[in-house]
């Protein structure tokens, strides 16, 4: 780390202040305020519908910006997306492989189309090869199991190593182990000085983030450390604690 | 060059889909064939029957003409009046000629059988051939007859057809087959490449990477444009080597045509891609246009008779000008001052809804 | 038949709820109709001729009106050409740039050779590039200047050609056109509807659902099948309603007796839908196999277009399994001429018999692909 990173870290890279999405009449993501700070991992939890994948289209130039604004390393999202698109890394809900292609021409493309150079393409080819046997990358991806895909996805989103990463629902439909595995990767991440943003509806991967933000019906309810939420509201499980604040939040 | 990367992830996942290819090429090319073959509108073996009420001379030999044209499948000849209506009801024959010692207008003896040449109205393209041709047939022998009577038929058209002596209409039609199964393709595909990311949700973290929309459109449009151009160098191929058509005009000024035509329906099936949600929605939409445009285009029907209303239809349709062209090329070896024209509005036609299409794109991918 | 039942209204439920294709899938056929009954024509409605009249007789003069005077020509005169060109150069470029269909070159000893009794020669230059129109064009030529000498010779009296159109007397083509229309459109939108049923299941992953339910392949083929039956008779109907007050195609024959011939016709399009959906692995490829197996065959080799009998024998013989050549005969026979149902019997029972071949391929293919555990 240089001495930039050492004093930045804590420092704040993302910044949502007031930010809005309308869909006509529908309001998606009411007025949120939130920050993240660089190298933290933070998680968006919520049900369904909640605003989350919205946000993070906000964040990363798929959906305009009703209103409000999103700054990412002190850019404007608004203006400067373009800028902003060099140093982030995005997984969509879908993993976003081509199904019709096999694991190393997935690779291929996404990183040459980031602009890598053949040669490192190359190199990150060997690299993933090491971690998966090369009988299943050679597959289509149509055909390799969720757990696996969902590395192969991880591996393509990094593969221009970004700074920043954006991962909407990466755990979805895949069993604990590969959960697991996929935490602990992150925490790699992490240490390498990455700033993570994880998006889940599944509220015991909370745990796992540095900080959390609850979304519920496009506002966000609850923020902050997961221990010492759930130590504040007395409860022992992030279900319950869920469960208390939504109800409380409903009634208000 | 980053945009090569989307050009080779489209051709792999475009050739890996199997089925698909056949549809490409396969069938489309073995269409041609089998329809190329169909496409002489040459009248022939006319289902007819003959009724021969008159017992002179000139009436046998008449009606033996008729029984050795190649032209006339004689079903029966008869000489006793039958039920007309029953016979062209029942459908045994399309056209029924009728001889009999008949009387002019001065209630004299015609000096040659009257001829009465009824036709079933409802094959209206060839009865009016084939009501020609007996015609042709009835006045050629009363003409030689009376020349052999010592009377000069004075006057004789010396008759030229230019650019398809024999008439063929393989000539004609061919390219024209070729033409239009370019267009099934091209359309179909197309249309669906740009939906197909949408809904495979690859779509975001594309237009997260460095591409531009405009990068990313490019890149979807230029495989297929690739593989039609293939496949209509194939097609063309085929046309001239199986069916023996003589291209009298510059093959080159052809394929530019062809390109050209490639691109314009390109971009078509584009912006129908642009324009729909799903990719059932895409499929239907260009193959409803693609049979307007096929209809609409002058291969089958000319392109004079469509009503004012409807006209813009034909105008917009790049098969018309392609057909055109290719006739000229073909057949007139024209040379490209004459359809210069035809080629200029086609590139217009591109560049307008390639436009369309793109704004549309960019529209489409910033909600 | 209860668990038929169950299928059919699954397949119909799914239909209405999605009422932006039910729009579509009858707002098509009805545009189709409308735009192509009025924008296809065979109709030859201008010969549009050149005359060089090197002659400048009261004879050539004569000739020319016979021309001029007739409907289908349009005449102009050409006295000198463009520029530096003779008139024959400027008449052959404007033969090659589609201005004019032909030019008529009339000698100068044309009036003193027919006086002296001698033969003479008009030369007549026609565009062939269209086969056809340069056919008809050349009869007409020929009828005319056969009608000229005719009256010139007073032969008039000595013989008689008339024609007579039946079912059709003033040779419209509208007649022969929108029956074929009628018979493409239909079978096409009804494999349409069809083919893309069981395509669709594929793509969703709930075909495996019918695979492991106890109801029978053939079964569900049929429960597919019938719901539709509904949807494409309402639109075979409006098609022929269409037909009969927008483009005053006469009627006359039976209308329920036609009514049940088109229900048997899109049967036939239905089961031959399904049949291509069980076989094709998504919908678009249903798609595109449905179009390409029904629209060309059926414009071409149905009799639509192209007389039948002027086929050579291998495309007669592939004319025989496109199901629209039936319909069309029977359409044309029973509503154009007014024949009778019974002439028509054969084609009808030929029809049944393609629909329930296609039925039975469509439920063996599914039998083996659910064998097969795809």
């Amino acid at each position: 780390m240089t001495d930039q990173d050492i004093r930045s870290v804590g420092a704040q890279l993302i910044t949502a202040r007031n930010l809005t999405k309308k869909f006509g009449d529908f309001t998606a993501v009411d007025k949120i305020n939130f920050n993240i700070k660089k190298g933290e991992i933070m998680g968006f939890l919520g049900p369904n519908g909640a605003g989350k994948t919205t946000t993070i289209k906000m964040m990363t130039g798929l959906f305009r910006i009703t209103s409000g604004d999103v700054w990412i390393k002190g850019l404007e999202v608004k203006k400067d997306i373009n800028q902003i698109k060099k140093f982030i890394g995005y997984m969509s809900q879908k993993f976003s492989l081509y199904p019709l292609l096999n694991a190393y021409e997935n690779i291929e493309f996404w990183g040459g189309v980031s602009g890598l150079s053949r040669k490192v393409i190359k190199e990150k080819k060997g690299l993933i090869s090491n971690e998966i046997p090369k009988e299943i990358l050679n597959q289509q991806v149509k055909d390799i199991p969720p757990g696996i895909k969902q590395r192969i996805a991880l591996f393509s989103c990094l593969i221009s190593d970004p700074e920043i990463i954006l991962l909407d629902e990466p755990t979805s439909g895949v069993d604990p182990e590969v959960r697991r595995n996929f935490w602990t990767k992150i925490y790699e991440l992490k240490k390498q000085g990455k700033t993570i943003l994880v998006t889940t509806h599944n509220l015991d991967e909370a745990e796992y983030a540095d900080r959390i933000l609850i979304i519920h019906q496009g506002r966000i309810i609850l923020k902050g450390e997961p221990s010492e939420l759930m130590k504040a509201r007395k409860t022992d499980s992030m279900e319950n604690l869920f469960k208390r604040v939504v109800t409380n939040h409903e009634t208000n | 060059m980053r945009i090569f990367y989307l050009f080779k992830k489209e051709l792999i996942e475009i050739l890996r889909q199997k089925e698909m290819l056949v549809l490409i090429f396969v069938a489309p090319i073995l269409q041609t064939i089998v329809l190329g073959y169909v496409v002489t509108t040459d009248v022939k073996n006319i289902p007819v029957q003959v009724v021969n009420l008159s017992q002179t001379q000139d009436a046998y030999r008449i009606v033996n003409r008729i029984n050795h044209s190649s032209l006339f499948d004689v079903k029966k000849i008869s000489h006793i009046p039958e039920d007309y209506i029953s016979i062209f009801k029942k459908g045994t024959a399309k056209a029924i000629i009728i001889l009999r010692d008949g009387f002019n207008e001065g209630r004299r003896n015609l000096n040659y059988p009257e001829v009465q040449i009824l036709m079933d109205g409802i094959d209206a393209n060839t009865s009016g051939i084939a009501a020609g041709y007996f015609n042709g047939i009835v006045r050629h022998y009363i003409m030689t007859d009376i020349q052999k009577k010592g009377i000069e038929f004075p006057l004789k058209n010396k008759t030229v057809i230019r650019f398809n002596p024999n008439l063929e209409s393989i000539n004609y039609m061919g390219p024209g087959i070729v033409a239009l199964l370019l267009t099934i393709i091209s359309m179909f595909f197309t249309s669906i490449a740009i939906v197909r990311e949408k809904e495979q949700q690859t779509m975001d973290t594309l237009l997260i990477s460095r591409l531009t929309p405009i990068e990313i459109y490019t890149g979807k449009a230029l495989p297929m444009a690739l593989l039609g151009l293939i496949e209509m160098g194939i097609g063309i191929l085929v046309v001239v080597l199986v069916f023996g058509i003589f291209i009298r005009g510059n093959l080159g000024y052809l394929l530019l045509a062809a390109a050209i035509f490639l691109f314009a329906n390109l971009s078509y099936a584009l912006l129908i891609s642009t324009l729909c949600t799903s990719q059932q929605q895409a499929l239907f939409f260009s193959w409803f246009s693609m049979v307007l445009f096929l209809l609409l285009s002058g291969l089958f029907t000319p392109v004079e008779n469509i009503p004012s209303a409807f006209r813009w239809l034909a105008d917009i349709n790049p098969l018309r000008y392609l057909i055109r062209i290719i006739r000229e090329i073909f057949l007139k070896g024209n040379d490209i001052t004459y359809f210069i024209n035809d080629l200029l509005i086609m590139s217009g036609i591109t560049v307008v809804i390639l436009s369309l299409s793109l704004f549309n794109f960019k529209r489409m991918v910033s909600k | 038949m209860k668990r038929i039942k169950a299928v059919v209204l699954k397949e119909a439920f799914h239909i209405l709820r999605d009422p932006k294709s039910l729009a579509i899938l009858f707002l098509l056929p009805v545009v189709m109709i409308l735009v192509l009954g009025y924008s296809l024509s065979f109709d030859l409605k201008n010969i549009e001729t050149v005359v060089i009249d090197y002659s400048q007789s009261e004879l050539s003069r004569s000739l020319i009106q016979k021309f001029s005077h007739n409907q289908t020509y349009s005449v102009t005169q050409m006295v000198k050409g463009e520029g530096s060109q003779s008139p024959e150069e400027t008449a052959e470029e404007m033969l090659k740039s589609g201005e004019i269909k032909q030019f008529i070159i009339i000698p100068q000893d044309f009036s003193s050779r027919i006086k002296k009794g001698l033969i003479s020669h008009i030369g007549v230059v026609i565009d062939g590039s269209d086969s056809n129109i340069a056919n008809i064009v050349h009869q007409y030529n020929e009828m005319l200047t056969f009608g000229f000498i005719s009256e010139l010779r007073d032969l008039k009296d000595i013989f008689q050609i008339s024609t007579k159109l039946y079912f059709n007397p003033e040779n419209k083509s509208v007649f022969y056109i929108i029956p074929g229309l009628v018979a493409v459109i239909m079978i096409m939108i009804s494999a349409l509807l069809t083919s893309l049923s069981v395509s669709r299941e594929k793509e969703t992953g709930s075909i495996e659902l019918l695979f492991i339910s106890p109801l029978q392949s053939h079964e569900i083929v049929l429960g597919k099948t019938v719901p539709y039956v509904f949807i494409a008779l309402i639109e075979g109907a409006l098609i022929l309603a269409f037909a009969r007050v927008m483009f005053r195609i006469p009627f006359r024959g039976n209308l329920w007796i036609l009514l049940v011939f088109s229900l048997v016709y899109i049967v036939t399009g239905l089961s031959l839908g399904i049949t291509i959906s069980t076989m094709a692995s998504s919908q678009k490829v249903a798609m595109m196999a449905t179009l390409l197996i029904t629209l060309l065959p059926s414009i071409l080799l149905s009799g639509f277009i192209f007389p039948l009998d002027s086929l050579s024998p291998i495309l007669r013989a592939f004319s025989y399994i496109v199901p629209a050549t039936y319909f069309l005969e029977v359409i044309r026979g029973l509503i154009l001429k007014g024949a009778g149902w019974k002439h028509f019997a054969s084609q009808g029972l030929i029809l049944i018999g393609f629909s329930v071949l296609f039925l039975v391929i469509a439920s063996v293919k599914f039998s083996q692909q659910r064998k097969a555990g795809k």
